[in-house]
Parts: C-alpha cells; structure tokens; sequence
C-alpha cells in the first residue's frame, strides 16, 4: 500500500491558490525529490504532506487513512525539517532528546542522542553540551536534523536541507538522510534545487510549477517583457538576439514553460532534417551528468541568459558526441510552451 | 536639602535597629505583593500565551482593551475594589476590605494587564518557525503551550519585572483598600504618604529608600533567573 495518496486536492491562501494536484502516490521506503522555482509550493505541500495544513479540498491518505494534525499515528510518524529550522534555546542535547522526551520515551536517552549527533557528523563529545547560539548555521541544520533522525520517523519531509549550509555540512546532511532510509526504511520527501542530488539519490522527481505537477521534467521559466511577432504569437528576444516564439497566454498568466521533455536536441546545421515545422534556438552544453538508472543524461544548454535542462538517452548523447562547452541547437514547437 | 541627607541616615538606623513599625510595613508590602504578583502571574500567562499565539475574531478588540488596561489609575482600581468589599457592597460578605488579601485583590487587578499584555506580545514574535518545529516534532497542544512559553521567558521575565515595579510602588490601592492601618496594612508607600502628610519628610525619604532597597533585591532575584535563563 502507498504510505501516501493525494487525490484532487486545492489548497489556497486567501484567495491564492498555491496547490493543485490532481493524483499523486508515494511508495514506502522510497526517496522522493521535490524540484520547482521559489514560490512554486514545495514548501507547502510538505506541511499538507505533515499534515499541518489541511488542503482547502480534496483529501491526503497516510497508509489508507485521513489522518489529522494531532492523531498519534501522524504526531509519532512524519517529521518534517523547515528550510531555516527553529533550534530551542537549549543546549544541543535537549534539542536533539526533545522529541523522544515529550514522547516519554526516554530509555538509554543519551547514548541514542549521541548516536544521532554522530549520524549528522556531530561529534558528542563536543557538542551535546553547547548552546544553541554557540553553533555554525551549517552546526545548527545538522542539529536540527539529528532532532529528527533520532525519533526514527516513518517519513521524513526536508525542505530545502541543504540550501544554507557549507559543502561539509550539506554532504554530511545528504548522508544522514540517505542513512534513514537505509536503516529503518524511512520514506523521504525532500524539496531542494540541488538537481543533481535529486537525480542521483531519487527514486522519482516531482516538478512542481505554480503548485502544478509539470509533468516534462525540469521546466525552464521565461519572463517577459514579450511582444506580438509574426502569425499571431509571442516573441521574446533573448539577450543574444535570438527570437523565443510562444502562443498566446490565457489571462492572468504571466511565466512561460518551456517542457524539455518535447525538446529535440541536434547539432548546429542539421535541423532543416528535421521533419516537423519547428523553431530553434542555439545554445552550448554546461553540464552532463548521468542519472542513477545509467542511461540518460540531464544535459545543461545555455541559450543566452536561459539554462535548459533536457534529459536525454546516454546513446543520443553518445552518439552527438555531446561535451560541456559543445553548440548544440535547440528545436521546438512554438505551440508547446505552456503559460503559467 | 538636608532631608537627603537626613533621610539616608534615618533608613539604615531604622533597619540596623529592626524598626517594629517599619518591618510591619515591609512585611505587609512584600505580603501583598508577593499574593498579587503570584495571582497575576498564574492567571495572566496562559491568557496572555492565549491571546498572542491564537487568531480569532476578537483578537484585536481584546488587545485593545487589554492596553487600555495598562492605564487603569490606582485610585481608580482602589474606589471600584472598595465599593465591591465594603460592607453594603455585594463582596462585603467576605470581609476582605482593610485587609492584605483585599490590597492584592487591588494589585493584581493593576499588574494582570501588565503580563497578560507583555506575555502575549513575547507569544506573538516568537520565531514563527518555532510553532512548526514543535508540532513536527510531535507535541501535543499542552507541549507546544509550555514549551513555547519556555522559550519566551525572557518576554515573560520583563512582563513580571514590570508587573512587580508597578506593585510595590502604587499607593492608591493599598490606601483606599488597606486603610493605611499601623501594624495591619500600612505599606511603605502609604507610610510614606503618611509621614510626608506629617512634615516628617525625613522619615518619608527613609521609606522610599528602604523601598527602593526592596526593589532592588527583587530585582537582584530577576537578573538571577534571568541569567540562568
């Protein structure tokens, strides 16, 4: 059974709707990757996901089951860690004990905080005695997590866990976090724009967009200003001079998508071969980086101040002879941008 | 000018030389006081943690209402407790009127906007991270009051320091209501008044200063707990 099922569920501020997701599951055990820009609800839907918020509409299942905010088997299960976590003014021992002394389960206390401590890179000795202000941000998100990981949750939500911190401190955050599935199979949801990461770790990756599932994988956002062109569409000059066609927005939508997944990749020169009726864009590889499956590539195009990430099969990549620093050209079709 | 100088002198003599009628009015100002501050505080912490950390439809009515309670004159609490315990009064059955217990009455209705004000306050800019924490953590409602309170405690230090400044200065109440009485309810400030009223502003300036000196103590206690906080 899923350890979550979302189904049609709205969330609003106000009169701002900031989530809208029509079915989603999440499988025990598994790592799940929230990817999106500021602002795109990541953050909130991992409280709905800890059942902080209540979504406006529609239903979240855990194991089956509504569950609501102060229910033990929500209260004792899910964990989430904040992108700026609050750490008490204590010292770091009773932070990380917190949880496990206000569930009354205090047995062999110490050792498990320093367990905990050790698990974040903490050393105990150290550490379990000095005051919250007396730790680095990267010390005091280490802490945090600690607080969480020695309550061995059933889910562990992290928002943006590595945002703010040190190289050190976020391989070392990275680390614990993997350890918790590893160790007693927690179920991890983590929202961040270390998109490597993600791919690396994830067993799926959730693009979200304006509080949308974007189903084409890493969306790449285009702001205007725009202005009519040719056949009724939208243009928008990049800063190299090249033209980005777009269809006609619905009212109040302001941000163009363009869906990497129904982009074609090809080598500068060759797309009069192509079939279809299409626009292109020139732009050079920056990054590579192969996914955790071994066969397809997230491939970083720079097109004038746009980044596209495109994830490609291994064997195209092979075969175009892709490196960082290569022309490539773009193709694409006007009429697949959506509006946001 | 000499009465300074005067006054100086007559406080140390009267309490190196343990004064009965100026121990009687310590004892009475530190008895009421202490009833009012621990009344105040009992009741206006978990109202002022009510009124900072929920949002409801009278919030700000009752935040407004509760400021204009930190004017409230002294003579003004002390003529409304009066005619409530005088004897015709529907309290006289009590028979608290002229005694310690009515002058807390009095004072703890001066001090309870104080704390329930500065508590609810210290509530309100709490790290709004901390409510998520706690309840991501998996307290329960009671854990995330008393912890929250927890970590507020300086907030709630400075309302109680307020609170007990306001208490053992204020001499409408404990005059209107205590009756300035010798060895009952005669605090140092209605002794004050009293002797001031005398022409023995010697001795006046003597009691203020042993007043002070109370004060000082008690806030000695505060910077204690404050610094262990």
């Amino acid at each position: 059974m899923d350890i979550y099922q979302i189904q049609d569920i709205d969330h609003f501020y106000g009169d701002k709707q900031v989530i809208s997701i029509e079915d989603l599951a999440i499988a025990p055990a598994s790592i799940v990757g929230l990817i999106g820009p500021n602002g795109s609800g990541k953050s909130t839907l991992l409280k709905l996901l800890c059942f902080l918020e209540e979504p406006t509409y529609g239903t979240i299942l855990f194991k089956g089951q509504k569950k609501s905010l102060f229910s033990d088997g929500v209260r004792f299960s899910i964990t989430l860690m904040t992108q700026e976590p609050y750490l008490m003014h204590r010292s770091v021992f009773d932070n990380v004990a917190y949880g496990l002394k206000i569930r009354g389960d205090t047995k062999d206390i110490r050792n498990r905080v320093r367990e905990a401590l050790d698990l974040v890179g903490l050393d105990p000795e150290n550490f379990t005695r000095r005051k919250w202000y007396e730790l680095s941000g990267g010390e005091a998100q280490r802490v945090a997590l600690a607080a969480r990981l020695v309550l061995k949750p059933e889910v562990l939500l992290l928002d943006e866990p590595t945002a703010s911190v040190d190289a050190d401190s976020a391989r070392l955050i990275k680390k614990a976090s993997l350890q918790a599935r590893e160790e007693w199979g927690a179920t991890l949801v983590v929202a961040t724009h270390d998109w490597q990461w993600l791919y690396e770790t994830c067993d799926s990756v959730l693009h979200l967009m304006h509080g949308k599932l974007f189903k084409g994988g890493l969306g790449c956002e285009v702001y205007g200003p725009w202005r009519l062109g040719q056949k009724n569409l939208l243009q928008k000059e990049l800063k190299d001079g090249q033209l980005l066609v777009a269809p006609k927005p619905d009212e109040g939508k302001h941000m163009a998508v363009l869906d990497p997944s129904r982009l074609k990749i090809t080598l500068p020169g060759k797309y009069p071969l192509l079939e279809w009726d299409v626009d292109t864009l020139n732009g050079f590889v920056t990054r590579l980086f192969l996914e955790r499956n071994g066969n397809t590539v997230q491939t970083a195009i720079k097109v004038a101040e746009l980044v596209i990430t495109v994830r490609m099969a291994r064997k195209r990549v092979e075969a175009l002879r892709l490196h960082p620093g290569k022309e490539v050209t773009i193709a694409y079709d006007s009429r697949d941008i959506e509006w946001f | 000018m000499d009465f300074f100088q005067e006054g100086f002198t007559q406080a140390v003599t009267l309490l190196v030389n343990r004064d009965p009628a100026t121990y009687s009015a310590i004892s009475a100002t530190i008895r009421a006081s202490s009833l009012a501050m621990a009344a105040s505080l009992l009741l206006g912490i978990p109202f002022g943690y009510l009124l900072g950390y929920f949002d409801f439809r009278l919030k700000k009515f009752i935040r407004i209402v509760v400021n204009t309670l930190l004017s409230l004159p002294t003579v003004f609490i002390g003529l409304i407790i009066y005619a409530l315990l005088t004897r015709n009064g529907p309290l006289g059955e009590a028979g608290l009127l002229f005694t310690i217990t009515g002058i807390a009455i009095g004072q703890t209705i001066l001090s309870l906007p104080i704390v329930i004000a500065l508590t609810a306050t210290a509530v309100e800019t709490a790290d709004r991270n901390l409510r998520i924490t706690l309840m991501s953590l998996g307290a329960n409602r009671f854990q995330i009051a008393k912890s929250t309170l927890w970590e507020v405690r300086l907030g709630i230090l400075a309302a109680a320091v307020t609170a007990t400044g306001r208490v053992l200065t204020e001499v409408g109440i404990s005059l209107m209501v205590g009756g300035n009485i010798k060895w009952h309810t005669r605090t140092i400030t209605t002794a004050i008044a009293l002797e001031t009223s005398k022409g023995e502003f010697g001795m006046g300036i003597a009691l203020g200063l042993v007043l002070l000196l109370i004060a000082f103590t008690v806030n000695i206690f505060l910077a204690g707990l404050r610094r262990r906080a």
